[in-house]
């Protein structure tokens, strides 16, 4: 099964269906002609092809930075990167689900779940005056911090303990979909609501900081940084030194990896994708679909897990709060801008990759154009709105050419 | 009603104008706010705005839209601009404490205005002394209400408390139990949370009302919930004002027009006052004088004294309740 190769990709012939004609009008129009099936057919291959939008961030930075100069810079070339990593782990989980015709919309409340265990099970200190009336307090979480807190290896076995957490919630929501064959939307969207108020519940709303650098460090921890002199653009002189690989870079791009390998390369890829395509027919076919499907919401709340883990150091803090808003619309707009389909059976991670960068760039570019929080979420409604339609003509278009 | 306001703050600007310290060549000030879901929010948003922008200086504004990350990466966003300065209204005093710690390594100047960081080691902190002021509205309150009953009798309070996460929600609880404390054995009190929310409010103080329906004494930690109580204790009958039979001994904290208005109706008996005027300056010429001063990492508290407007002092101390200002220019026409 290979439904999802884009069309772009393959050997096309450039012959004219008019090439036999023998009128000398046509005959005088077939170079135009020609020339414009071939301008069309470029154009139809670079909307089919994997880097699309790729292109489109590319095309669009290029638009921009002349009126934008500050666009191009190292510093905000470093921030578009920073905002990127936990948006693209969570974004990777979304793409496996809304390969099997699903969707997963606990990813949020999985996010601010996790944040908030996390820091409970590993802050090194916190305030009973803010938390002592928590239903944490005193068991999982004193004065000294979290019961992991000061143990060798602490910190990592509360990692480990949370993502077992997800992978639970994940099972959870797989198997209602999967076995109880309840709509993925309905179980999620509880799980949106549940999760969300027990993330609330076990802090009473509270946030938790004093987490262990090296946990912080999964979410800002930095190895290489730029020096690129002073900066002479604001009336303090400021040190230009940016962040550009960092943890969460290696994280993510090993997730992406990951991701794109068993997605792409192995028989539970062919597999997922095959649901997404003709559950009923998979069935048939002998796909252990049930098993699939619980996978692959497994795989979903643990990438959801990660990306709340991310946010957590990069924030600093443990947020029962996380992973609210709009956050699912940045999560599914992202994924969905890459190219990936609502309807199911089509989707690659690099398409995710370029997804949320393109995402992230237009959030990036709507803030330096001075536009109001309203504004900016207007326009990315709109631009997914756009990547929706988008998806459609592409199928439409692959369809006609297959 | 929101020309009126801005023609108020312009010119209250004007007046905060002279005041206010000047660096060598107009600045370019990052505004990042969380959201202006309260009148408070709303007059210093535009008490800020309005006189940066009278005294030459660019002012980028950045609502978060109650997004901590988000607002994390708009700041972020403002550094890379090349701001010379920013004052910060966070989401919360956690979220706080990590903005103020990344501007200040990326040497630019931070003032967080009225809602403080739970560090107060770093940054310009502009914050109001909620405690104090909390304790002077409820000793006000507790004093009426225990005039009013009968000498042995147990009376049932009820305050409405903050998110627990932000600072200043912590101070005005400090500030109601300090007063209630003072006579611990004539109060029951039931604690309400609210998270600042008003559907959050309202559920949980009908729950509570619902639990116990007698109550004497109401504190809300902010005035921006006066309409939310209103709405649960008026059916119950017990939206009543002063000197009539059933009065619940009401007070709030922040100051606004709503509250000014209901201290006029009779139907609130305190406030505590945040001088949000002074607060707005404060945070300006710190800010400003950071950026005069070459001083990348400014680290200073400012506190807000505040004071209680109470029913018995309003006729001299009105005027200087912002919210009382705001009500005499037609806010809540």
């Amino acid at each position: 099964m290979n439904t999802h190769e884009p069309a772009g990709d393959r050997p096309r012939l450039a012959v004219s269906p008019d090439a036999g004609s023998a009128s000398g009008t046509a005959a005088a129009g077939h170079p135009q002609r020609c020339a414009a099936r071939t301008v069309r057919d470029r154009a139809e291959a670079v909307l089919l092809s994997d880097y699309f939008v790729l292109y489109l961030s590319l095309a669009y930075m290029a638009i921009l930075i002349p009126f934008l100069p500050v666009l191009g810079t190292p510093a905000n070339l470093s921030n578009v990167l920073s905002n990127m990593w936990p948006l693209l782990v969570v974004a990777i989980g979304q793409t496996f689900v809304l390969t099997i015709a699903g969707i997963d919309l606990s990813q949020g409340s999985v996010a601010g779940l996790t944040s908030i265990v996390i820091a409970v099970l590993i802050a090194t200190a916190a305030p009973e005056q803010v938390l002592g009336q928590t239903p944490v307090w005193g068991w999982l979480l004193t004065e000294n911090g979290g019961v992991l807190a000061g143990i060798s290896f602490g910190t990592w076995i509360g990692v480990l303990l949370v993502l077992v957490l997800a992978a639970l919630i994940g099972l959870a929501n797989g198997l209602a979909v999967a076995v109880l064959r309840m709509p993925a939307f309905m179980v999620t969207l509880v799980g949106l609501i549940g999760l969300s108020a027990f993330a609330i519940w076990l802090t009473q709303s509270n946030n938790l900081r004093n987490l262990p650098p090296e946990f912080v460090a999964m979410g800002r921890g930095t190895l290489v940084s730029l020096f690129f002199g002073e900066q002479y653009q604001a009336q303090l002189p400021r040190r230009e030194v940016h962040a550009f690989v960092t943890w969460p870079m290696i994280i993510a791009i090993s997730i992406a990896l990951a991701a794109h390998l068993l997605l792409s390369h192995t028989v539970f890829g062919r597999r997922v994708f095959a649901i997404g395509l003709n559950r009923k027919a998979a069935e048939i076919s002998g796909v252990p679909v049930r098993r699939i499907i619980v996978t692959v919401f497994v795989i979903s709340a643990v990438c959801a897990a990660i990306g709340g883990l991310m946010y957590t150091g990069r924030l600093e803090t443990g947020r029962p709060t996380l992973g609210g808003g709009n956050f699912l619309l940045d999560v599914i707009g992202a994924t969905i801008i890459g190219g990936t389909s609502l309807f199911g059976g089509k989707a690659k991670i690099l398409w995710t990759v370029w997804g949320v960068l393109f995402f992230v760039l237009l959030g990036n570019t709507l803030n330096l154009m001075n536009l109001s929080a309203f504004h900016v979420d207007m326009v990315k409604g709109g631009v997914i709105l756009a990547a929706a339609f988008l998806d459609v003509s592409r199928q439409r278009l692959q369809r006609r050419r297959t | 009603m929101m020309n009126r306001l801005r023609t108020m703050t312009a010119i209250g600007a004007l007046a905060l104008g002279g005041a206010i310290a000047q660096p060598a060549q107009s600045a370019t000030i990052c505004f990042a706010f969380q959201d202006l879901e309260t009148e408070f929010w709303v007059a210093g948003h535009l008490a800020i705005t309005t006189t940066l922008a009278e005294q030459g200086h660019t002012v980028l504004e950045r609502n978060a839209n109650e997004d901590a990350n988000r607002q994390f990466e708009q700041v972020n966003d403002c550094i890379a601009q090349g701001v010379d300065g920013i004052i910060l209204i966070p989401q919360d005093g956690e979220s706080a404490t990590t903005i103020v710690a990344n501007a200040q390594e990326n040497d630019v100047p931070v003032a967080v205005f009225n809602r403080p960081p739970s560090d107060l080691s770093r940054g310009i902190v502009v914050v109001a002394d909620n405690a104090t002021i909390a304790e002077q509205a409820v000793d006000f309150i507790v004093d009426q209400a225990l005039e009013a009953a009968d000498d042995d009798a147990t009376l049932n309070a009820i305050i409405m408390v903050g998110d627990l996460g932000d600072p200043n929600a912590v101070g005005r609880r400090t500030g109601f139990f300090n007063a209630i404390n003072k006579h611990a054995d004539r109060f029951n009190v039931t604690e309400v949370a609210t998270n600042w929310d008003a559907a959050t409010g309202l559920a949980n103080l009908e729950a509570a009302l619902t639990a116990n329906p007698q109550v004497d004494l109401l504190f809300t930690s902010s005035d921006f919930l006066f309409p939310t109580i209103r709405s649960v204790l008026e059916p119950r009958g017990m939206w009543v004002q002063r000197g009539e039979d059933g009065h619940v001994w009401m007070a709030g904290l922040d100051g606004d027009a709503t509250a000014c208005q209901l201290i006029k109706d009779g139907y609130v008996d305190a406030t505590g006052v945040q001088d949000l005027f002074f607060e707005a300056e404060a945070a300006m010429e710190a800010i400003l004088r950071a950026i005069t001063e070459g001083n990348t990492d400014p680290n200073e508290v400012i506190e807000d004294p505040g004071f209680a407007l109470t029913f018995e002092n309003k006729e001299e101390r009105e005027m200087d309740m912002w919210g009382c200002v705001l009500l005499a220019e037609g806010f809540l026409d």
